[in-house]
């Protein structure tokens, strides 16, 4: 019997038990259902969680710091690593230093990492946003070479600015988006907020306040404080600049959560007074000298240079952290997450494989006087036994089809009522699933696995019926 | 030389600890196209003996030969292609898949004989054609008569062309006029065909008028053998 023959033989069969069939697909259907959208919703998170890092071009980004970090041991809490990294001797981040970092083969560009809070206004909204300093050069990496409208600052000492997208939300502004306008919740209207296009932002003045400590203002400020009625030592300094652009929102998650709102010009931004603490790093480094950097930017041409560059960089005895060093680890993570999410969907189509089994032998017990005459006329054990094997493929097949459409189905609802009821209003639609080839390809495999080990049983049974008994069976 | 031929031939089945001999020292032979009939009352072993002819049962003791093989020296997938191209087999309960017309059933062996998808509608509607029911082919057995059955059991057997013809009481679950026609067409199978028939049957009467030679059966054994001259 060949193989097309045994196909048409297995669907004519289970067409038989219509119903039966029915339910016991339904069963696949669901376990290969809870599983694709249990790992879709793991891969989905990763997918997002990566692809945020890469539109930022963060996996060919290294931070240098003036003393060697170990990150991981930090993180881990452990206070006698804290404490090493206080005490080791810092190498100063001058410009010379900047420009040997530039020299190393390799590396594309590097920059200080300054970033500064300030009070802003744009178009009478005022809000406090994080300022980030970069060099003009930038525009050509990602994320900066993706502008939603106007054009980047042409060079380090401009009186322009670049807005992300996603801070004109502190500004109350929400933006048209191909003649459609956003629809203004209640809430929306009372705090005045605004739709206009991004073309109208750009030339706008914005004003910005920033704060640096005022000797002459110290001792008053103490004494202020002996009297309980406390005054600031600061200083407040105005400056107005434009908008030349506003950067598109990179990714799903957006990216403000990884640097600041407003991208300045480099020059401009050190020429503007403001608090000596400009980014997490300083805690780092106590003996913080003036004309050095508290941590270096350095872009690199191309990830398989990363550790050339790294050891190049060690080399200094300077600090250096990537992210592209964490992606094993985030990997395992979501390896585990995976697991944890696949082991549940695999329960539900386990219970399903018991579903098959049940059928079968059922099967089995109804048809033991067919695979009497079947046997009579030439059947042999292997024939009997492959004839059971497919069809508890076809169910396995035709559920892991349907069990795809439901997962699916599942995902597309989930993500529908989570960007209606849970993101708030006017944020761009995020995708928590994604349903990559090989959780297709795999979702085909597995289902067709457990039908297969689920007939074994049955099928084996099947075939070692005596014909003689099974001829006589009612 | 003998198509079939047993020597010393004997099964035994086993209940719990108990053998029950069905068959003992069974020793005959059987040549190409001879009618040869098996008779004898109910458990007296002519079923079984069939059965190890058929290769759907394995024989305890002695030997069998087939076409000049041992069946017994068989594998379990030589024997189910013995089953599949050197003998076809009918039965008094008819045995066809209740859920297949009939030309499924008739094509179900087609399909376990390696016969293309293309061929075998043709080779079928033939078969059922030639035991006349060229116009019942999309009949359920539930919607056919006892007799028509046993046709498209005959045809099934057919199916691909057997060099015997195995009949465990073709007749027994009919009336006496569909029985005659059913036995008509074994005989023009024998005769016209020159297709070897054994068959098993308590009806001696039947059996004489129609068999070449008869064996007869008694508590496993065989108690007597007689040849067309001395049945007639």
């Amino acid at each position: 019997m060949n193989f097309p023959d045994m196909i048409i033989l297995a669907f004519s069969n289970l067409w038989r038990t219509k119903l039966r069939t029915l339910l016991t697909t339904l069963g696949v259907v669901i376990g290969i259902g809870a599983l694709t959208s249990m790992v879709s919703f793991g891969t989905g998170m990763q997918k997002n969680v990566t692809d945020a890092f890469k539109n930022n071009d963060l996996f060919t980004s290294i931070t240098v710091t003036p003393k060697q970090v170990n990150i991981d041991e930090i993180a881990s809490g452990s206070v006698a690593e804290m404490a090493e990294t206080f005490k080791q001797e810092s190498v100063p981040l001058t410009d010379s230093m900047l420009m040997a970092i530039q020299n190393i083969p390799g590396v594309e560009m590097a920059y200080p990492n300054m970033e500064f809070p300030a009070r802003v206004t744009l178009l009478g909204d005022s809000t406090s946003i994080r300022f980030q300093a970069m060099p003009a050069a930038i525009k050509k990496f990602k994320p900066f070479n993706d502008m939603l409208a106007g054009s980047f600052f042409e060079n380090d000492t401009s009186s322009s600015v670049v807005i992300r997208e996603d801070a004109l939300w502190q500004f109350n502004i929400r933006l048209e988006k191909e003649g459609e306008k956003p629809i203004l919740s209640k809430e929306d209207s009372v705090k005045g907020v605004k739709i206009i296009s991004a073309d109208s932002i750009l030339g706008k003045t914005i004003r910005i306040v920033s704060l640096s400590v005022s000797a002459s203002k110290i001792p008053n400020a103490l004494f202020s404080m002996l009297r309980n009625k406390p005054e600031m030592p600061f200083d407040e300094t105005v400056t107005l600049l434009k908008v030349s652009g506003i950067l598109k929102k990179s990714g799903p998650f957006g990216n403000r959560g990884f640097s600041g709102g407003i991208i300045i010009p480099i020059g401009t931004a050190q020429k503007i007074p403001k608090l000596g603490f400009s980014s997490v790093y300083d805690l780092l480094d106590t003996k913080h000298k003036a004309g050095t950097y508290s941590s270096i930017h350095v872009r690199i041409s191309d990830l398989k240079k990363m550790d050339e560059v790294k050891n190049a960089l060690k080399e200094m005895k300077v600090g250096v952290f990537s992210i592209a060093d964490q992606l094993s680890e985030i990997k395992r993570a979501f390896l585990i997450l995976d697991s944890l999410l696949g082991a549940i969907g695999a329960i539900a189509l386990i219970v399903a494989g018991l579903g098959i089994i049940n059928t079968m032998v059922m099967s089995i017990l109804e048809r033991t006087r067919e695979i009497g005459i079947m046997k009579a006329i030439g059947g042999s054990e292997n024939e009997i036994k492959m004839i059971f094997f497919v069809e508890a493929a076809v169910i396995g097949f035709i559920g892991a089809i349907f069990g795809l459409i439901l997962g699916w189905i599942v995902t597309k609802i989930a993500t529908f009522v989570m960007n209606t009821q849970f993101l708030p209003s006017g944020e761009d639609p995020v995708n928590l699933f994604y349903f990559p080839i090989w959780l297709i390809l795999g979702a085909f495999a597995f289902s067709l696995i457990i039908s297969l080990a689920a007939a074994l049983y049955p099928a084996t049974r099947a075939a070692r019926i005596d014909p003689v008994k099974a001829l006589r069976h009612d | 030389m003998a198509l079939i031929q047993t020597i010393g031939l004997a099964k035994t089945y086993k209940k719990g600890k108990v053998d029950i001999p069905a068959l003992h020292d069974v020793t005959f032979e059987i040549n190409e196209g001879e009618f040869f009939s098996i008779v004898g009352k109910s458990g007296s072993g002519k079923s079984t003996l069939l059965n190890l002819i058929g290769g759907l049962d394995t024989a305890s003791a002695g030997t069998i030969v087939f076409d000049s093989k041992d069946l017994r020296k068989m594998s379990r997938s030589e024997l189910a292609n013995h089953r599949r191209f050197s003998v076809g087999m009918i039965f008094q309960s008819f045995n066809l898949v209740k859920s297949r017309n009939a030309l499924e059933n008739v094509e179900l062996a087609l399909i376990f004989g390696g016969v293309p998808r293309n061929l075998r509608r043709k080779k079928a509607t033939d078969l059922l054609t030639q035991v006349g029911l060229g116009n019942r082919l999309t009949h359920t057995p539930d919607e056919l008569s006892g007799g028509e059955n046993q046709r498209v059991a005959i045809a099934r057997a057919l199916a691909n062309n057997p060099k015997v013809l195995l009949a465990d009481e073709p007749t027994g679950n009919l009336d006496s006029e569909t029985s005659k026609e059913i036995i008509e067409i074994l005989r023009d199978l024998n005769k016209n065909h020159h297709l070897t028939v054994i068959m098993v049957t308590h009806d001696l009467e039947t059996a004489e008028i129609i068999s070449d030679r008869i064996i007869r059966m008694k508590d496993g054994k065989i108690v007597d053998q007689l040849t067309k001259t001395e049945v007639l």
